[in-house]
């Protein structure tokens, strides 16, 4: 059983996955891994990393900044690589994901799915690769046993999921809005007939994310799923220099969805 | 890769492809948006009714057919081929640009889009959309890099008289890319009711194919007019580079005429060797941005690296996956020219022509001020004179230490 199924296998306890995204490097790859650390220590069941990148297209403006100041620090891809091997020498269990753009995977050529592996890495987001550009891709990552994350949006039809679906691991993360990272949420009763209806076709997990910046909307999305991705919210504090305050935000999400 | 038969050349494929470039490398979210896209262009590319309202509207509206204008006291002055201009800065807008907002407007009206979006760096895709939109009441947001914002402050006051908002972006680099990741993002919250017009043969597909299709009038009215002026069609072609969207239009019709040869010049910036320039095509590597795979300027980490033209329209560390693919099969030879060269050809052409043409053209110019005289007189050279230099005043100004 791989590392994300342990989790999600938690499910027959009724646990509700945390799952939390910040940005490699930012503010600095100390910070960054202390930081990774306090999240596991306060109840995040799954780190999505995310991987700085000149031109990240799909996040909002406060993610954006948290790309531009790792950057700035100059991180590099082994950086990355890296800094999740000791993440992994301190734990065993915690699903690592890196979610990122394909010009940054692409970097690494065909050495990405073993350098992945051997870094202890468990699974890759592309947010800008979608389920039309990815066999080889996927087909790639299966050999070292790296699950490519789905992302699956509000405007994705059923045609079209039930052939995602047939080449989808690890989980699927709805995207609960049309548009970038951090933005308002409206449609709450949408998101839960998308989730429910996805659940009716796979046994895969599913995952909420986009949007959630607070417990109780972390409550009620966990409520028809099997977890939620908090990311926009966590950055706010290292933007603000507050990151002591982010071990009660994540514990405060913890026990609310659960 | 060597090109040996070009006649059955149709691309893209039906994975929207040239070879191995183009594709659609978008999030999620889009997907949906771009194949409704491409299910309606399919079909008005074969809507007889659709294209004559294309036709009229570039008839009547931006004032085409362009005219293809013998440089001769230019020709003269160099002393080697003849050379033509295919005059697109005689358009409405002052541009190329504008044969591609009024198609995309209709595709727009035909989808039922009440907003259109755009990016622009130089500000002419942004000026050429503004127009349309305003021609057919649609709201209409432009996309635009602080930087170009100031080296572009007449085309700003431009979009905004025509009604349009400018949104200023100062996220990254400042520049033409940064506003097309804006222009994605705005694009992704609102796709139902929005239609984003790419002003360049770049993007996920179908843009690529979209705007080389509405640009290609260029070319197509190329070939019936050199040979109604000197018989034949062109010895050689030569066009600037961005994106690539002016150069393609005149390509696009000639690519299966190889005795035609075809040349696209790229911004050298400080030289090549510099690093500091904004030529994929000649100094960049393979990989994916804005939706396509294509060459891109980018460090070994796969950052975009941030790029350098006196030319904000040719200020973009990508270029349009067909000229990669044409570039790789060897049918367009891509070349650069410098600032200076740009600016000195600004001069020349302004002194000689009567006609001051666009910071961007002038590329291509250079490159011909460097040819030209090498060729015999029976050579005909004609450039896609893409634009003209009105909205450059204040960066020629610069560069020569004056102020207005």
């Amino acid at each position: 059983m791989t590392r994300l199924e342990k989790v999600f296998n938690q499910k027959e306890t009724k646990n509700k996955v945390l799952v939390t995204y910040t940005v490699a490097g930012d503010p600095n790859l100390e910070s960054s891994k202390k930081i990774l650390n306090d999240l596991i220590a306060s109840g995040a069941d799954i780190l999505e990393i995310g991987v700085p990148f000149s031109d990240p297209m799909s996040e909002g403006p406060v993610i954006q900044k948290a790309h531009e100041r790792a950057l700035k620090k100059n991180i590099q891809f082994k950086d990355i690589l890296n800094l999740c091997k000791q993440i992994r020498i301190k734990n065993k269990n915690v699903p690592i994901v890196l979610m990122g753009y394909m010009n940054s995977f692409l970097s690494l050529k065909n050495k990405l799915a073993k350098e992945l592996n051997q870094a202890g890495v468990d699974g890759v987001i592309v947010v800008d690769l979608p389920y039309d550009e990815s066999k080889s891709f996927f087909n790639n990552l299966k050999k070292e046993n790296i699950d490519l994350i789905r992302l699956i949006s509000p405007t994705t039809d059923a045609k079209r999921l039930k052939r995602m679906l047939a080449s989808s691991s690890g989980y699927l993360y709805y995207v609960s809005l049309k548009g970038i990272t951090g933005a308002e949420l409206k449609n709450f009763n949408e998101v839960k007939n998308k989730v429910k209806n996805i659940k009716s076709l796979t046994n895969l997990p599913v995952v909420v994310g986009f949007g959630i910046k607070d417990a109780q909307t972390a409550k009620k999305m966990a409520s028809f799923s099997d977890g939620i991705v908090v990311g926009t919210k966590i950055i706010d504090f290292i933007e603000k220099k507050s990151t002591p305050k982010i071990s009660n935000f994540t514990k405060s999400l913890k026990k609310a969805i659960n | 890769m060597k090109y040996k038969n070009l006649n059955n050349y149709a691309f893209p494929d039906n994975e929207g492809r040239f070879g191995e470039f183009g594709g659609k490398y978008v999030s999620e979210t889009l997907i949906t948006a771009l194949e409704e896209l491409e299910k309606v262009y399919a079909k008005v590319k074969k809507d007889k009714s659709f294209q004559e309202e294309v036709i009229k509207d570039l008839n009547d509206f931006v004032g085409r057919p362009s005219p293809l204008y013998f440089a001769e006291r230019w020709t003269k002055k160099l002393g080697g081929a003849k050379i033509y201009l295919k005059r697109e800065d005689l358009n409405h807008t002052g541009a190329h640009k504008i044969n591609n907002t009024v198609g995309q407007v209709l595709l727009a009206k035909k989808m039922g889009k009440k907003r259109v979006i755009a990016e622009t760096g130089a500000g002419q895709h942004g000026v050429a959309t503004a127009t349309v939109a305003a021609r057919h009441g649609l709201e209409c947001i432009i996309f635009m890099g602080e930087e170009d914002i100031e080296r572009q402050a007449l085309n700003v006051y431009r979009m905004k008289l025509l009604g349009a908002e400018v949104c200023s972006v100062d996220s990254g680099t400042k520049t033409l890319k940064d506003a097309m990741n804006e222009a994605m993002r705005d694009w992704v919250t609102n796709v139902e009711d929005t239609h984003y017009i790419i002003g360049s043969v770049a993007g996920p597909h179908p843009y690529p194919e979209i705007v080389r299709d509405f640009n290609s009038i260029v070319g197509k009215e190329l070939k019936i007019q050199s040979k109604k002026e000197f018989g034949k069609y062109p010895d050689i072609i030569v066009a600037c580079v961005g994106g690539g969207s002016n150069a393609m239009g005149i390509f696009h019709p000639f690519i299966k005429e190889t005795k035609t040869k075809l040349v696209g010049v790229e911004a050298g910036g400080s030289g090549v060797k510099s690093g500091k320039h904004a030529a994929p095509l000649s100094d960049g590597k393979v990989g994916v941005l804005h939706g396509m795979k294509t060459y891109l300027m980018q460090d070994k980490n796969g950052q975009i690296l941030s790029t350098h033209s006196v030319s904000a329209g040719l200020d973009y560390p990508g270029v349009g996956p067909e000229h990669a693919y044409l570039r790789d099969i060897g049918r367009v030879e891509y070349q650069s020219a410098t600032d200076q060269q740009a600016l000195k050809s600004f001069h020349d052409l302004t002194k000689t022509e009567g006609i001051m043409p666009a910071l961007e053209t002038s590329h291509a110019l250079a490159y011909v001020n460097k040819i030209a005289p090498k060729l015999s007189k029976s050579k005909t050279i004609v450039i896609n004179l893409s634009g003209r230099g009105d909205k450059d005043m204040f960066t020629v100004a610069k560069e020569d230490g004056m102020t207005l």
